[in-house]
């Protein structure tokens, strides 16, 4: 076996490996970046703190690429009782913990949370027992 | 990012050549006539791939644990083992062998012009760089299979041993080497490595079909071409980049590896070569531990390929036979079959290896799937291009038919029993889906196709009137062309979905965190959710665990009864029987769909709504 004889056999396999190395280079950080819940994305999450339970502690997560202010009503069944917003910060989550009139409620009810920003409504409620 | 990506890219030399370096020394020395250098850094691959596969099993039944450390030791071992063995059989009695200065009929093989290195590098190329396109969009680990998979990679991850997979639908060989890199370099599962592993073994897969082809025709043209029908034509349909993004692990695998051990039986059985009978058995052990479908596959391929070549050589079937024993009753194959059963009976046995998988795989089709492919379905499934060049191939070898030589038999026999099994698979007494059967006409096709234009360029050379030679060729290619890279435009339209498949994720985090998973119970939809297979690795509690709904026609099948509440709980959750799967199973939580089934959920007075993003929505039954 000379050197002459393998040399295209050894272009062709460091070529490819070469490609590869690139390939790999290029996917493994389009991949990373975009594992993010904030690159290149728009949306919002709200839910309950602790689902299993009768409280309303709620979050709002803001993954809408900027800075955003959310406004949130409270209905207990079909009647508003709380109405407020707040700004939350880029990638940002804020715990929001409701103080609820007592009074206003009789046991069973559905207690609804709207949250808006801009045109989009996002809702969750608890029926509690 | 940039350190796992450094410790990955680290990590494939260690784990997917080191080990098989070595083997490849203990068997071939440094410098062989029997094989170049251009195969031999080919094989090494498939040869790493098998020893880690049959390293990990024997430290599974010995139970060591599986660990980073464990592994890298073991495949030091290995490589030590190896170079022991190439030190006490060539430095000893065969230093003349290892200094020859000859130029080897091997080398002759893979010593390609400027010309066609120019060629095949064009190739790999667009080979790579087509995948690469392709899979940019998909990169994200959310597809359906590879989700599935990755749970049993973490499974090992986590336990330090091997599973029990309970069904037989999950081979340990598509588990093993994901969770040694894991282990190894430590980058994570849900990341882009598994995706990229097989983009690995895809690329390698082009260069074993290569090997093959060269051996098979010896001719150069052969080969070179071979980079770009097995390489650049359909390059993300199935099962190329359709295959690596989808994570279809068994068979990417098995793709590259049906073409080592056609390879190894071929040169066993042409070069009467014990070694090669050997590696035979080596490679198809490998094979069975990674794949049932492709070693199932394999099996009736080489019975055919053997079956044609003593049909066409009748009156001489005893001779052959016996020549066949006197092959393979030598000591290495004897070794490599003993070692082979040894690992079957005492270090493990596939999760598919009894009677009930057996049977489901054979006998008369028992579905609609897998009555066999209309015609018109194989075109559409290997390509038009590629079909017309493989019926090509086949007009020309068969008019330089010569049945003594073991070429025709291997070529045509491959080809005749994959289609049959794809069209007919009655006629095989084979029940398995046939689209499943036509993803690998591509192998014998991709054979044939190179051969057809080498040969056709030969006889373009050699014609006397060459104009309507050369117009044929001429209008052949740009339909091959055409037509092959059609499929390749798809790898820059395709839109990603990562934000859907993020939003996923981060609901399955929610529940992961909010939920007990020793109590509550929790039901998603695999139908119109993105990247819902993942789920499961966010609790690491089950295969089975969430529950998922699954796609609506599985539900009906006419072999035997399914279950149904995964899909009325979530299809019509107000119903009688819903209301009854929901107290059986204890389901009481949904996630589902935000825009589809979420607006419907949203009705029920039953649930509660307590996570909403804009595709996902979380309810619990009250």
């Amino acid at each position: 076996m000379t050197r002459k004889n393998i040399m295209s056999s050894k272009i062709i396999i460091i070529t490819t490996l070469a490609l590869l190395l690139v390939g790999f280079s290029v996917l493994f950080i389009v991949e990373a970046r975009n594992h993010n819940f904030d690159y290149k994305k728009d949306w919002v999450a709200v839910y309950f703190e602790n689902p299993r339970d009768n409280s309303l502690d709620f979050t709002i997560e803001n993954h809408q690429g900027g800075k955003a202010t959310y406004g949130y009503k409270i209905f207990i069944d079909e009647a508003k009782t709380i109405e407020s917003e707040i700004e939350i910060e880029k990638g940002a989550k804020q715990k929001i913990s409701p103080a609820l009139d007592k009074n206003k409620l009789n046991g069973t009810e559905k207690i609804t949370i709207v949250v808006s920003n801009k045109d989009a409504e996002y809702k969750i409620y608890k029926n509690i027992q | 990012m940039i350190l796992d990506l450094i410790k990955f890219i680290l990590t494939i030399p260690f784990v997917l050549i080191l080990p098989g370096y070595f083997f490849s020394l203990a068997v071939f020395g440094r410098s062989n006539e029997k094989i170049s250098f251009f195969e031999r850094s080919v094989l090494v691959v498939p040869f790493s791939l098998i020893l880690v596969d049959l390293a990990v099993l024997t430290l599974n039944r010995l139970h060591v644990p599986i660990r980073g450390m464990v592994l890298v030791g073991t495949i030091l071992i290995i490589s030590l083992v190896g170079f022991i063995v190439y030190q006490y059989r060539f430095k000893k009695g065969l230093k003349g062998v290892e200094k020859s200065e000859k130029i080897s009929v091997s080398e002759e093989l893979f010593n390609f012009s400027f010309w066609q290195v120019i060629f095949i590098l064009i190739s790999l190329v667009l080979a790579v760089f087509i995948r690469v396109a392709y899979l940019s969009d998909t990169i994200i680990p959310s597809s359906t299979d590879l989700g599935h998979h990755m749970y049993w990679v973490q499974n090992i991850v986590n336990n330090g041993s091997l599973p029990t997979y309970g069904i037989p639908d999950f081979i340990i060989g598509e588990h093993i080497i994901f969770a040694v890199f894991n282990l190894i370099s430590g980058v994570e599962v849900m990341t882009a490595f598994p995706a990229l592993i097989l983009l690995f073994i895809n690329i390698l897969g082009i260069f074993t079909l290569t090997i093959l082809v060269a051996r098979l025709f010896k001719k150069k043209n052969a080969t070179t071409l071979s980079f770009f029908v097995a390489g650049v034509l359909y390059a993300v349909s199935a099962p190329q980049g359709k295959y690596i993004s989808g994570g279809v692990v068994g068979n990417i695998i098995g793709d590259m590896l049906i073409p080592v051990v056609l390879y190894f039986l071929y040169r066993a059985l042409k070069e009467r070569d014990q070694i090669f009978a050997g590696l035979f058995v080596f490679s198809f052990l490998g094979l069975l531990y990674t794949h049932h479908l492709s070693a199932f596959v394999l099996i009736f391929s080489v019975v055919a390929v053997l079956f044609i070549y003593l049909v066409l050589n009748i009156k001489r079937a005893f001779g052959i036979i016996s020549d066949w024993l006197k092959i393979f009753l030598k000591p290495v194959p004897i070794i490599f079959l003993l070692l082979a059963a040894f690992y079957f009976l005492f270090i493990y046995t596939p999760s598919y290896f009894d009677k009930s998988a057996v049977s489901q795989a054979t006998g008369e089709p028992s579905k609609i799937t897998r009555t066999g492919l209309s015609l018109a379905q194989i075109e559409l499934n290997v390509g038009s291009a590629r079909l017309l060049l493989g019926a090509l191939g086949i007009v020309l070898l068969i008019l330089s038919f010569k049945p003594k030589k073991y070429r025709y038999s291997f070529v045509l026999g491959w080809t005749l029993v994959l289609f049959v099994m794809a069209y007919k698979p009655g006629w095989m007494y084979v029940n398995i889906p046939s689209d499943r059967i036509g993803n690998y006409l591509f192998l014998p096709l991709t054979v044939l196709s190179a051969y057809a234009l080498a040969k056709y360029f030969e006889m373009l050379r050699r014609s006397s009137t060459k104009f309507f030679a050369a117009a044929f060729l001429y209008t052949l290619l740009f339909f091959v062309i055409t037509n092959g890279l059609a499929d390749s435009a798809d790898a820059f339209k395709v839109k990603n979905q990562f934000q859907e498949a993020m939003e996923t994720f981060h609901s399955a985090q929610y529940l992961a965190q909010a939920t007990d998973s020793g109590k509550d119970v929790i039901l998603k939809d695999h139908v119109n959710i993105y990247g819902d297979s993942w789920y499961k690795l966010f609790f690491m509690k089950d295969y089975k665990y969430p529950l998922s709904r699954g796609n609506l026609s599985r539900y009906d099948d006419p072999t035997k009864p399914r279950e149904m509440c995964t899909r009325d709980m979530i299809s019509s959750p107000q119903s009688a029987e819903a209301s009854k799967c929901y107290s059986e199973t204890g389901v009481n939580y949904i996630a589902v769909n935000a825009q589809i089934e979420g607006k419907s959920f949203e009705t029920y007075p039953d649930f509660s709504k307590v996570y909403g993003s804009n595709y996902v929505s979380i309810f619990k039954r009250d």
